[in-house]
């Protein structure tokens, strides 16, 4: 039995959309009774056919001249713009027509085709073609990938769809979700050109951080449907957008630690108070934050005494070295019921045994230890210099040179240099920016988790990554 | 305090001069320190009670750590005399030996606070609006001394930029003077000038005199001190003057050429207190020399033992200039 002339035409169109390629055009003309209708096929960026249609009516071709004028001829070409097509299909849905017949032979005319006789509308067959289309290019999902040991992020996609899959495949993936940023976790679908990703579609939710079965099925060609996600909403960004909203570094890991607390214990007893106190709450969020990981060092620090007829220096005081942090908040207390020390005559006023502290760190820290060191110095006095010089103030009298201690300690690998300072940067003594090159606080407005963000010893509280993490590691 | 050992006033007068502030007092009390402990019988004697009286308390306050006491707050007139060693002739067979009179130097300092030798007006202290007569006892002080010290303050110069406001109007009014008593030679002031530069013992001082090389060995120096000769002063001072707060300093330079014949003026490179050296060592420490310690607030206290340093050359040379009748 012969397929009916329905069935042969869509088999054309289909084989004809199908050989469309990335720059290709495809021009069917449909002759009806009363009117033509041409329609334009080409395939966009992402290899997806895209259809454009019009008509012209016998009614429009003739109202001026009849069909005796080369007019009505010339508007049927120039409507059908068969030589711009790569190629042509010709359809005629009333062939006892006069008008139809003389227009059909204008076209074959014009360009040489097979007329496919139809009975039904052509439209509803190009769109059922279009929409069942094999895809001609694979359908990629956004994803970033983790490298674990740097923990470098990479931006990245996972193939769901390859070429030639037709609508109603479905692909699964699973990812991890981490909080995502203002739009939550965007699912995004690509396809390639050459090595450029061309955006398709993208879709966000705000979804529970966890891993997710992922189901993406192929609607039409352009259109994936994810499952497995709750509701998933338009996401305006462009392409440019979404890689700019990529992080390149998961959040840090933390790991042991050794925090060395040097606090400056000398000027007014309510500033030494809250110095103390500062240190207090840092080791007790660190001791929480990385549980048994962490080792404390607490030193505390006065000032100088330059009159030899007085009892002499207050030294620097080692109170607890690489401890457990309750064993250092122990060793607190007893500087916290003192306070103050070497106030007034014959202390210096103007600066404190830094440079002396430093000494007393760089000594103890052994260089074989494999462990993030944070050497945190609380104060606000400057050191005193090697020697004399045009700051007036007067030298170390052991003389400890505190640059080039700080430059030991901080040559040291994995160690850091934090400070909590009473001053704020443009008042505070230069040594205050090399003590705390990594991070710094002023001691009245202190985060104590970005202090510990920036050193390491703290993940963020949230570090969005705005797309589905493919570990494939795991 | 001794008493006159010979009577009848000095022979020669010098004037102290400088800014408020500029150590006028500190470099007298160092005076007498440093004279105390050169053993060769100089001597400062004040000539009246209130002038001992107040050269025992400054100099008791320095050499006990206390520095630059408050400069008064009404006007003071002092005067001292600078008594020299009695020079013994030898025995002449025709004549018994007899020892000449000492050389006398008499030296006078109006001390008052806040520009009495500036150009704006000046009230005392009891308010009662006496502003000329401080100004012409200052004038005639000026006057009939042929010797003035000019205290050269640098820091207070980087600082405030004043020296030249203290220097030039009395400078002019001066010179009005000698040219009405016809006591103007070559156009240029009778008197010998020691500008004494204060304050070495600041690192800013120091470190200045430092890189341009000024900075002279002094074998002979028992704490091994650094000094810049004379004949640097003035290099050191014209540095010095370049780092000027008004920026006015190079016309202090100036101004000293224009009212002074050159040969005599002399700089100095002084310092009242001197370096600090460790009792241990009794060495000069480039690392650690500064003999100034702060306290708390803006007090300050000196560190070690006071050595001053060049304080009692320009006297001398005041001295020895003035006795040779001013030649050169």
């Amino acid at each position: 039995m012969p397929e009916p002339d329905k069935a042969l035409l869509r088999k054309a169109v289909a084989r004809a959309v199908a050989g469309l390629t990335a720059t290709g055009r495809l021009t069917i003309v449909e002759v009806a009774a009363d009117a033509m209708t041409v329609f334009r096929i080409h395939r966009d960026d992402n290899g997806r056919p895209r259809c454009h249609y019009w008509s012209l009516s016998w009614g429009d071709l003739t109202s001026e001249h009849g069909w005796g004028d080369e007019s009505p001829r010339q508007a049927v070409l120039r409507a059908a713009d068969l030589p711009s097509a790569d190629e042509v299909v010709l359809v005629c849905s009333f062939p006892d027509g006069a008008e139809a017949s003389r227009v059909l032979g204008w076209l074959s005319e014009e360009r040489p085709a097979a007329v496919h006789p139809v009975d039904g509308p052509v439209t509803a067959i190009v769109e059922d073609v279009l929409a069942s289309d094999p895809l001609s290019r694979s359908y990629d999902l956004v994803v970033m990938r983790a490298d674990h040991p740097s923990g470098r992020l990479r931006l990245g996609s996972k193939q769901l769809f390859p070429i030639g899959a037709v609508p109603g495949t479905r692909a699964e993936v699973t990812v991890r979700c981490e909080p995502g940023d203002e739009y939550g976790t965007a699912f995004a679908v690509v396809t390639w050109q050459g090595r450029e990703p061309r955006l398709l579609s993208v879709h966000s939710a705000r979804l529970t951080p966890g891993r997710y079965l992922l189901t993406a099925e192929l609607m039409r060609p352009g259109k994936v449907r994810f499952t497995g996600l709750g509701e998933l909403t338009r996401d305006p960004r462009d392409w440019s957008d979404l890689v700019a909203a990529a992080p390149s570094q998961l959040p840090p890991r933390t790991g042991p630690a050794h925090l060395i607390c040097a606090v400056e214990v000398c000027g007014p007893d309510a500033k030494v108070e809250e110095r103390l106190s500062r240190v207090r709450q840092v080791v007790s969020f660190l001791s929480a934050e990385l549980a048994g990981l962490l080792r404390v060092s607490l030193v505390a620090y006065g000032a100088h005494s330059y009159d030899d007829r007085s009892q002499g220096e207050h030294p620097v005081e080692v109170a607890a070295w690489q401890v457990a942090p309750e064993h250092a908040l122990a060793a607190l207390e007893p500087l916290e019921e003192r306070g103050a020390i070497t106030e007034g005559y014959p202390y210096y006023p103007h600066a404190a045994q830094l440079e002396d502290m430093l000494d007393a760190v760089a000594r103890r820290l052994s260089t074989s230890e494999h462990m993030r060191t944070v050497l945190l110095t609380v104060g606000d006095r400057p050191p005193h210099p090697v020697r004399a010089n045009r700051s007036l103030i007067l030298p170390c009298p052991h003389p400890h040179d505190w640059q080039s201690l700080l430059s030991r300690v901080q040559r040291r690998p994995d160690t850091l240099l934090a400070a909590i300072c009473d001053r704020r940067d443009a008042s505070a003594h230069p040594a205050w920016r090399q003590l705390g090159a990594d991070a710094v606080a002023h001691l009245d407005a202190l985060d104590i988790r970005g202090l510990a963000t920036d050193l390491g010893l703290s993940a963020p509280a949230a570090l969005p990554i705005p797309f589905p993490l493919l570990d494939e590691t795991e | 305090m001794q008493s006159d050992p010979a009577p009848g006033p000095p022979a020669h007068d010098i004037a102290m001069w400088g800014a408020p502030g500029s150590g006028k007092t500190t470099l007298l009390a160092a005076l007498n320190i440093a004279l105390m402990r050169r053993k060769d019988d100089w001597k400062i004697i004040g000539s009246d009670a209130a002038s001992s009286d107040y050269l025992i308390e400054r100099t008791n306050a320095l050499s006990s750590g206390r520095v630059f006491p408050e400069a008064s707050q009404s006007l003071e007139h002092y005067r001292w005399t600078l008594v020299g060693p009695t020079e013994r002739h030898k025995r002449r067979w025709w004549r018994r030996l007899r020892p000449a009179p000492p050389l006398k130097i008499g030296i006078s300092m109006v001390d008052a606070p806040g520009g009495l030798f500036s150009a704006a007006p000046l009230r005392t202290g009891n308010g009662s609006g006496g502003v000329d007569d401080p100004r012409r006892r200052l004038m005639d002080n000026l006057v009939k001394s042929r010797g003035l010290v000019f205290l050269f303050d640098p820091i207070r110069e980087f600082e405030l930029g004043d020296a030249f406001n203290h220097l030039h109007p009395p400078l002019t009014r001066l010179a009005e003077k000698m040219l009405e008593t016809g006591e103007l030679r070559d156009g240029k002031l009778p008197h010998h000038v020691a500008v004494c530069i204060t304050k070495f013992d600041d690192p800013r001082v120091l470190e200045t005199a430092e890189k341009l090389n000024l900075l002279d060995p002094a074998p002979d120096d028992e704490y091994g001190f650094p000094r810049v000769s004379s004949e640097d002063a003035r290099d050191l001072f014209r540095a010095l003057c370049e780092v000027s707060a008004s920026g006015n300093a190079d016309m202090v330079v100036n101004a000293l050429d224009q009212f002074f014949d050159r040969t005599r003026v002399e700089f100095f490179v002084t310092s009242s207190i001197g370096f600090f050296v460790r009792p241990q060592t009794k060495t000069f420490d480039w690392h650690d020399y500064q003999n100034l310690l702060p306290e708390a607030g803006k007090d300050l206290r000196i560190r070690g033992q006071v050595h001053p340093i060049n304080v009692v050359e320009p006297m001398l040379w005041l001295g020895q200039r003035l006795a040779s009748g001013g030649s050169r």
